[in-house]
């Protein structure tokens, strides 16, 4: 062990989940309390490094206003008044509740949900599979799900950059690694191969770090990533740069594919994209050349109208230019042996006549293959008990009036819902408003098998180091929970218990898996020379036989974003400017953190990008309160001029409430980006149902008084 | 004579992650407003036509002379023999000479305590044969610890003496 523990003080080996999580952390503890944490230079997930977030762990769990045991609401909801009750009480209600909506309504009347996931996405897609419930309201539409659910109909599985393996050129596509989690490796990985001497192609409308280290910068007009991704593909077939013995042998619908890519020269692209032919080109060279390559993809090109084309034309780049499953490439790692998430999920047990009600399942056919819902369809079962009323909603980890598109609509919905349950650390705008409040266990707090939705090919060990009040971790809840609703026999009698089963095919008990730290699955690369691409035809489908069967075009093709100065002119008067949203600071995960005293102090208050020159027409100068416009609704962020945001469009940061302002509401309307979103889902991408949250039409004014 | 230690960092190589910052914090028990080490930057510059983003951990230099000992009407401000300038905060009577006097802008105040402090490369840690703790946790691995002399022969006095390297990066370390 690396640090200095003082007397009586102890350090234990666990792994972080402040974010997507999973680096390996030493905890020291002192008489029961956790004192400091410090990166695991043994882990390989982090070595020793750890982010702004996780260092500031404590800070959270030992919070003044931290959530210690469960609420009951009392007087009217969203009032602010609450009643303390036992778990017992908790589980008695939560029964009750359950069974009386599930005998009264159906179990789709009772929607689960999580945000990005604590690490409990399992736990929930299980309880909710064995109640019945098709109904899992996640992020996993657009964010992350069609990473996974595109890769499998196309290539079998999700490629990641292997960056073990060396890449010599990376391709940094819609993400900001350095700066927020990319789910599989993180930040670490790029830098070091970068260090190493790695090429870099940049593709963001802002100039990020990663742009200013990179060989090539692609500024993008935000949303026409598949047209730069086509186009670039364009020049490499013209250019005969592709790998022509893999396209030969292992792509399904290389004539129909190529036949496409003809309709997206690199004039016609540029004319799309903003982005010189010239460089276009260059990009094309560069990465078709240098080998092995890999691209390094984000959630940005996720939330929009092209999400499943995006991810399509990316793979396409990858497999033709032969970096699949090839050290240094994009490769598939085989998964430690664990029972997965996806397995433990027990997706199997939900009846056939159950999943025919999933909400939106018939317009987002990608989606529902993969046990994933629009969140719009559960406001409007709620509002307007279409198909079906949905009664109660129960949330662990999530805070939807900050995170999901329309949050007026969000705000009306969850007031009307007659039963609803949240789970989490804080009192926050979604847990002001519940019926029940859960008191969630933070990372420190749990035993775990972790990270095993991955494709990572690890799985780590979390162990609980300390117990703060009554918090509960929300798989021990919903296990406690569904022994109880006559789940009995697909639960076990603990939680010690489960993970035992989930380790069972590695033949470890937890506690030996404590003692290793983590378990990885033996890597093997192109694994399809013995049995194919696991899609229908075996090969990687540019052509894909599954979007064709479900309808859907089975080629990838730009559309022009709903809204946007091209396909609304009418709008441009008024709304002059492209909106992007989300951009991530390092302090924050989404919606959490801005109560940690030293994560607020890096990023006080929300920022706005705008160009010099935009502000300067708008009379807005450096700091100012802007109002933030669109033809939605208005918000509140500080002015940040930078010379890295093209004139035409606004950056804006998501997710800010502000816990010390006053309850219930702690501010929820006044920075909110959600305001001016749009959640219609004629906006949303057809087949996944995400939700376009990164461009929209806005004007930029400084605020009055 | 005692070997200088010092706190050499690659600007050129940090990715403003802002780690280190939590890290000093954590280890130094430090309240809100108190920054040892801070990552600063100016954001996008336009720099001969090209854009440029680059961040400055400010932190402590432990200048050969330093003009906050000068100025301390308290002698509160020591230096050891090597380099690590300290502060005694039973000794220091909050009137911020030094912070105005720190060429840098690298002192801080502590508001809870009225006392001045900065960082001390983590003496507690480095006494004992440790790292100063913003160390380990950089993901681009560019702060480098050790001894003044070495890392100036390695790193060169130009990068030392203005925590940047022109255009050359460094790898492979």
């Amino acid at each position: 062990m690396k640090g200095l523990a003082g007397q009586d003080e102890k350090i234990l080996r666990s792994h972080c989940r402040i974010c997507h999580g999973g680096c390996g952390v030493l905890v020291y503890v002192k008489e029961g309390r956790a004192t400091k944490i410090e990166g695991d230079p043994q882990c390989p997930i982090n070595r020793g490094t750890l982010c702004p977030k996780g260092i500031a762990s404590l800070q959270l769990v030992y919070h003044p206003n931290r959530l210690l045991y469960p609420l009951k609401r009392k007087g009217p909801k969203g009032g602010g008044q609450w009643d303390r009750i036992s778990w017992e009480e908790v589980y008695d209600l939560l029964v009750s509740k359950i069974n009386e909506y599930k005998n009264g309504y159906g179990a789709e009347s009772i929607v689960l949900g999580y945000g990005t996931g604590r690490d409990n996405e399992a736990f929930i897609y299980r309880f909710a599979n064995l109640l019945g419930t098709p109904n899992v309201l996640t992020a996993g539409h657009m964010c992350y799900g069609p990473r996974v659910s595109t890769s499998i109909i196309t290539c079998g599985n999700l490629p990641v950059c292997d960056y073990e393996g060396n890449p010599k050129c990376i391709m940094v596509w819609g993400n900001n690694a350095i700066i927020s989690n990319p789910d599989e490796y993180k930040g670490l990985y790029l830098s070091d191969a970068l260090a190493k001497g790695a090429k870099l192609i940049v593709v963001d409308p802002r100039f990020t770090k990663l742009a200013d280290r990179s060989d090539l910068w692609l500024q993008l007009r935000p949303g026409t990533d598949v047209a730069l991704a086509l186009g670039m593909l364009h020049v490499i077939i013209e250019e005969e740069l592709y790998d022509k013995e893999f396209v030969g042998n292992w792509i399904y619908g290389w004539n129909e594919f190529v036949d496409r890519v003809k309709e997206y020269p690199p004039w016609r692209v540029s004319e799309i994209t903003w982005v010189p032919e010239e460089k276009i080109r260059e990009a094309a060279r560069l990465f078709a050349k240098t080998k092995p390559a890999c691209i390094q993809w984000g959630v940005a090109i996720e939330q929009s109208i092209n999400c499943v084309d995006n991810n399509r034309s990316l793979i396409a780049l990858a497999a033709v230019t032969g970096n699949l499953d090839v050290p240094g490439g994009m490769v598939f790692y085989v998964p430690p042996p664990v029972m997965n998430a996806s397995q433990f999920g027990l997706h199997r047990s939900l009846p056939p006549e159950q999943r025919k009600k999933r909400l939106g399942g018939e317009v987002f056919k990608l989606a529902d293959a993969f046990a994933i819902i629009n969140p719009r369809f559960v406001w409007e079962a709620i509002l307007y008990e279409k198909p079906y009323p949905v009664k109660m909603v129960f949330l662990i980890s999530s805070n939807p009036v900050m995170t999901r598109a329309n949050a007026s609509m969000v705000y009306e919905a969850l007031k009307k819902v007659e039963f609803l349950v949240v789970s989490d650390f804080f009192l926050t705008p979604t847990a002001e408003m519940a019926d029940l409040v859960l008191p969630s266990a933070t990372w420190l707090e749990m035993d775990y098998v972790a990270e095993i939705w991955k494709r990572h090919g690890y799985a780590l060990a979390r162990q609980k180091v300390i117990q703060v009040g009554e918090c509960k971790s929300d798989h021990e809840m919903l296990l406690e929970l569904g022994n109880r609703l006559g789940q009995r026999e697909h639960w076990w009698p603990t939680l010690r218990d489960a993970l035992n089963a989930i380790l069972a095919p590695s033949g470890l008990t937890f506690e030996a898996f404590l003692e290793i730290g983590h378990l990885q699955g033996k890597m093997e690369y192109r694994k399809y020379l013995k049995k194919g691409f696991s899609t229908p035809t075996r090969k990687v489908e540019l052509y894909s036989t599954r979007m064709k069967e479900w309808g859907y075009d089975p080629l990838p093709k730009f559309r022009e974003p709903p809204e946007s100065p091209i396909s609304r002119p009418d709008l441009v008067k008024d709304y002059p400017y492209i909106l992007i949203t989300g951009m991530r600071p390092t302090a924050f995960f989404h919606s959490e953190h801005r109560q940690i005293p030293w994560l607020r102090e890096l990023l006080p208050e929300p920022l706005v990008e705008i160009h010099p020159e935009t502000a300067e027409k708008e009379g807005i100068k450096e700091g100012d309160w802007v109002v933030i416009e669109s033809p939605r609704g208005r918000c509140f962020q500080r002015a940040k001029l930078t010379l890295g945001i093209d004139p035409r469009v606004i950056g804006a940061q998501h997710a800010w409430w502000f816990p010390e302002k006053e309850a219930p509401e702690h501010g929820w309307k006044e920075s909110n980006i959600n305001l001016l979103t749009d959640n219609d889902p004629s906006t949303c991408d057809p087949a996944m149902g995400a939700t376009n949250l990164r461009v929209l039409m806005c004007r930029v004014s400084p605020k009055k008084d | 004579m005692t070997k200088k230690l010092a706190l050499l960092i690659d600007e050129d190589l940090c990715w403003g992650c802002d780690a280190c910052e939590l890290a000093c914090k954590q280890e130094n028990h430090l309240s809100e407003g108190s920054r040892w080490i801070q990552v600063r930057t100016k954001g996008v510059q336009r720099i001969n036509g090209k854009l440029k983003l680059t961040y400055s951990p400010a932190r402590c230099l432990q200048c050969s002379h330093p003009p906050c000992q000068e100025v301390c009407p308290v002698d509160a401000i020591t230096q050891r023999s090597d380099g690590i300038v300290l502060i005694d905060s039973h000794g220091c009577i909050g009137c911020k000479k030094c912070i105005e006097a720190c060429p840098f802008g690298v002192m801080q105040f502590n508001q809870e305590k009225g006392v001045a402090e900065k960082c001390h490369l983590c003496y507690h840690r480095i006494d004992q044969g440790l790292k100063p703790a913003c160390i380990d946790v950089c993901i681009g691995r560019c702060i480098y610890f050790g001894e003044m002399a070495e890392l100036v022969h390695r790193y060169g006095e130009r990068r030392w003496l203005s925590g940047r390297n022109g255009n050359e990066r460094t790898t492979g370390l």
